[in-house]
């Protein structure tokens, strides 16, 4: 006799839509979540919680990663590598360890995969060096279940015309756009002189109150920020309360799971994990969900051997880990100075509140002889400056030769530099494409607070990935330059970011090549799902979370089938 | 999500430089101080029963140093008006500082008297303003010295636009001079970041 239906390991993107749907369904649910549970009565727009601190990240003094970095060539026409453990640097790869997990701490700028995203070796070919493979589910299989998280998360925003857009099975979007900032029709006027098409960014943060949920206050403070009215779509926000009211659902909070048990024949028979008081506890169910965001899920296979499983669960062909990807592209940003302005000018300028709203998709597919032909490009989205001061403010202490700088000579400087202009940033979103430099192993000396090796991450990238983004953000220098901004800058390179990560455990037909099939299921372990993002093979121009949380509540549907009632 | 999240959220780059890099004071000194002198300079910590804490070192050396960084010259408030030395001191009683750089901070006083004892025969706040300045300008040439000067702004800057609940930053007025809107609700007490 099991314990639960379905037990669940993780509670962000992928966790939550299998903990509401299945548990509307009937099961009995559990969700193991390693942080702690914050609701909207803990979230302040606190710079010092959200940013400077590890409030919703743990100490990386307990818990972190080691990043190996290119290091030169070896001489052997390879790569030579150099292993830091991130409490030594400092460079932070959790993104959100509490309930809801990274989705309390998004942007939300959602934006859906397009139907060549699913077949990009079919498409465009083969690339030397990456490891393209084709979905083994087509754009119209995820469609409906984009369509379901528009509805069930909350997604705002409205319908545009585009030489790409992907198609709809509605007609827009079922809450209206969020309060757009002044500075958007100017991206509009300027897009427009350009001949470009300036497009809505749709938003999972609602415009208004729906489902006990509140709608956005528009203070400003979004991204990085956990959400105090409930209007961002985050999983728990969104999705887990729903699935607690069902009262077929339970939420461990502070539950770290050391490992999943599979008996001799490899069928998975229990959950050890340990709680708050450190003590050691197993759960059984009949199917378990891993969804614990892309790195620590191939953790968590690895550090899950059996006698069946040696090299990790379902990890008998060694594909664990393998294909990380993460988001490519960079960053930039133009200012716009207040010097000149009149009165009211300034003060359309310096709104805070609102949102930028605002996109480009036109070299989603690049055609330019600069790459021999037609090529998979990507996404630039605008937004303002962040709107974090202290970290800012730091960076004003330094002269241009890098010297430290004081008295009031700094406090000139400083106050010039906060007070005289808004920064309009930009962000560009393109493939990172999975090659055999990108993955996740464990490390054999780091361990974390309870003794277990922590996550090793490769974080080789491709030079592709550069030339595109590269591509992509001179195009966006081009709109701010044509808006008026002044000291336009951007930065593209190979550093990933690391809330926006993928793969590890790409889904596909053949078992030699991927770790789960098509419907997300091991191919090894037939009662094991995951349903964050690791089964991603290829990631998209966009961020990934709306395609996360489309497909984990596909997965649910298919977790029914398995459990035998219908869908 | 977005791209920019992660970059905002990481910490200043002074903080993690003087956490990988072997500080001494040597390296503080710079070289500073003719050989064998180090070993004859009694590590300059003041303690007295009969002033206010603020008083004490190595909390009087850190408020005048303070008053260099972050003076008050007219424009905008100054490091005693953001109440940036009692902001410190409740920061650094905290267990999440690393204790590394709770150390390097007094280190850093005792060191800068050492200096200020050496060179001038005194403790560096009984100097002249203009002598104090000219010894800051000396040890930020040193790598630990220019160090342990950036994290005492970095929390003066904390003080200056945290929000008002730590203790720095009163009634807002480092958001008035900087032009800062801040976002809504604001932290209370109970709810602080220590606290949650």
């Amino acid at each position: 006799m099991n314990d639960f239906d379905v037990c669940i390991v993780g509670s962000g993107a992928g966790g939550g839509p299998v903990a509401l749907s299945l548990s509307q369904a009937g099961y009995n649910v559990l969700v193991l979540e390693k942080g702690p549970w914050f609701t909207e009565a803990d979230y302040f727009k606190d710079e010092m919680a959200c940013c400077r601190k590890s409030v919703y990240t743990p100490k990386l003094s307990d818990e972190q990663h080691v990043l190996e970095d290119y290091n030169g060539s070896d001489g052997k026409g390879g790569y030579k590598w150099k292993a830091t453990p991130t409490s030594e640097s400092g460079q932070d790869f959790w993104n959100g360890n509490c309930v809801g997990g990274s989705s309390n701490f998004m942007s939300g700028f959602f934006y859906r995969l397009k139907p060549d995203d699913f077949r990009l070796l079919t498409v465009f070919g083969p690339i030397k060096g990456a490891n393209i493979q084709d979905w083994p589910i087509s754009y119209e299989d995820l469609e409906p279940y984009y369509t379901l998280v528009e509805k069930e998360v909350g997604v705002s925003g409205r319908v545009k015309a585009h030489p790409f857009s992907e198609p709809r099975s509605s007609k827009d979007f079922p809450y209206p756009s969020t309060v757009e900032h002044p500075v958007s029709a100017r991206i509009d006027s300027a897009c427009r002189q350009l001949g470009y098409h300036s497009l809505p960014t749709p938003r999972a943060v609602l415009p208004h109150a729906i489902n006990g949920r509140q709608g956005c206050a528009y203070s400003g403070f979004c991204g990085s920020y956990g959400c105090s009215t409930g209007a961002k779509g985050s999983s728990r926000a969104a999705l887990l309360n729903r699935a607690v009211a069902t009262g077929k659902c339970k939420i461990l909070a502070h539950a770290k799971v050391n490992r999943l048990v599979a008996d001799k024949q490899g069928k998975l028979v229990g959950v050890e994990y340990i709680d708050q008081q450190g003590k050691v506890i197993n759960v059984s169910a009949k199917i378990y969900v891993l969804a614990c965001q892309a790195i620590e899920t191939s953790r968590l296979l690895l550090l899950s051997k059996s006698e069946k499983f040696p090299q990790g669960l379902a990890n008998n062909n060694g594909q664990v880990g393998k294909n990380l990807v993460f988001s490519a592209g960079g960053s930039g940003y133009g200012d716009f100075t207040y010097a000149g302005l009149a009165k009211t000018e300034k003060a359309l300028l310096k709104t805070r509140g609102p949102f930028i709203n605002r996109g480009l998709q036109d070299w989603y597919f690049i055609n330019d002889k600069k790459f021999g032909g037609r090529v998979k490009g990507g996404t630039i989205d605008f937004l303002l400056r962040h709107p974090n001061t202290m970290t800012r403010a730091n960076e004003y202490k330094r002269d241009d030769n890098d010297k430290l700088i004081w008295g009031s000579a700094l406090k000139k400087t400083l106050h010039d530099g906060m007070t005289a202009s808004q920064t309009l940033n930009y962000e560009v979103f393109c493939d990172w494409l999975p090659t055999d430099d990108c993955f996740v192993s464990l490390d054999t000396k780091v361990k974390d607070k309870w003794g277990m090796p922590v996550a090793k991450v490769r974080l080789g990238y491709h030079d592709h990935d550069l030339r595109v983004g590269e591509y992509l953000s001179e195009k966006a220098k081009k709109v701010l330059a044509q808006m008026g901004a002044k000291n336009i800058s951007g930065t593209v390179s190979g550093s990933p970011p690391p809330n926006l990560v993928a793969g590890g455990c790409r889904f596909g037909n053949d078992p030699a090549a991927t770790v789960l099939d098509k419907d997300c299921r091991a191919h090894e372990v037939k009662n094991l799902f995951i349903s964050d993002g690791s089964f991603m093979p290829t990631g998209g121009s966009v961020p990934y979370t709306w395609t996360i949380y489309a497909n984990a509540f596909r997965v649910a549907d298919k977790i029914k089938q398995q459990l035998g009632k219908a869908v | 999500m977005s791209r920019l999240d992660n970059w905002n959220a990481s910490i200043s780059r002074d903080l993690l430089d003087h956490l990988q890099q072997k500080l001494s004071r040597r390296h503080f000194l710079g070289g500073m101080l003719k050989a064998g002198a180090i070993a004859c300079v009694t590590p300059s910590l003041v303690f007295s029963a009969t002033i206010s804490k603020t008083q004490k070192e190595p909390w009087l050396t850190i408020l005048i140093v303070q008053d260099h960084l972050f003076p008050d010259d007219g424009n905008g408030p100054s490091a005693r008006d953001i109440n940036s030395l009692s902001y410190l001191q409740s920061i650094l009683t905290l267990d999440d500082v690393d204790k590394k750089e709770r150390q390097f901070i007094y280190q850093g006083v005792g060191w800068l008297n050492d200096l200020a004892r050496e060179t001038h025969g005194h403790l560096f706040v009984s100097l002249k303003a203009s002598q104090r300045e000219k010894l800051l300008h000396k040890i930020s040439s040193s790598t630990a010295g220019e160090n342990w000067l950036s994290i005492l702004l970095y929390y003066i800057f904390e003080a200056l636009l945290v929000d008002p609940v730590y203790g720095g930053n009163p009634e807002g007025v480092g958001w008035t001079w900087l032009e800062h809107q801040p976002g809504f609700p604001h932290p209370v007490v109970g709810k602080r970041y220590y606290e949650l």
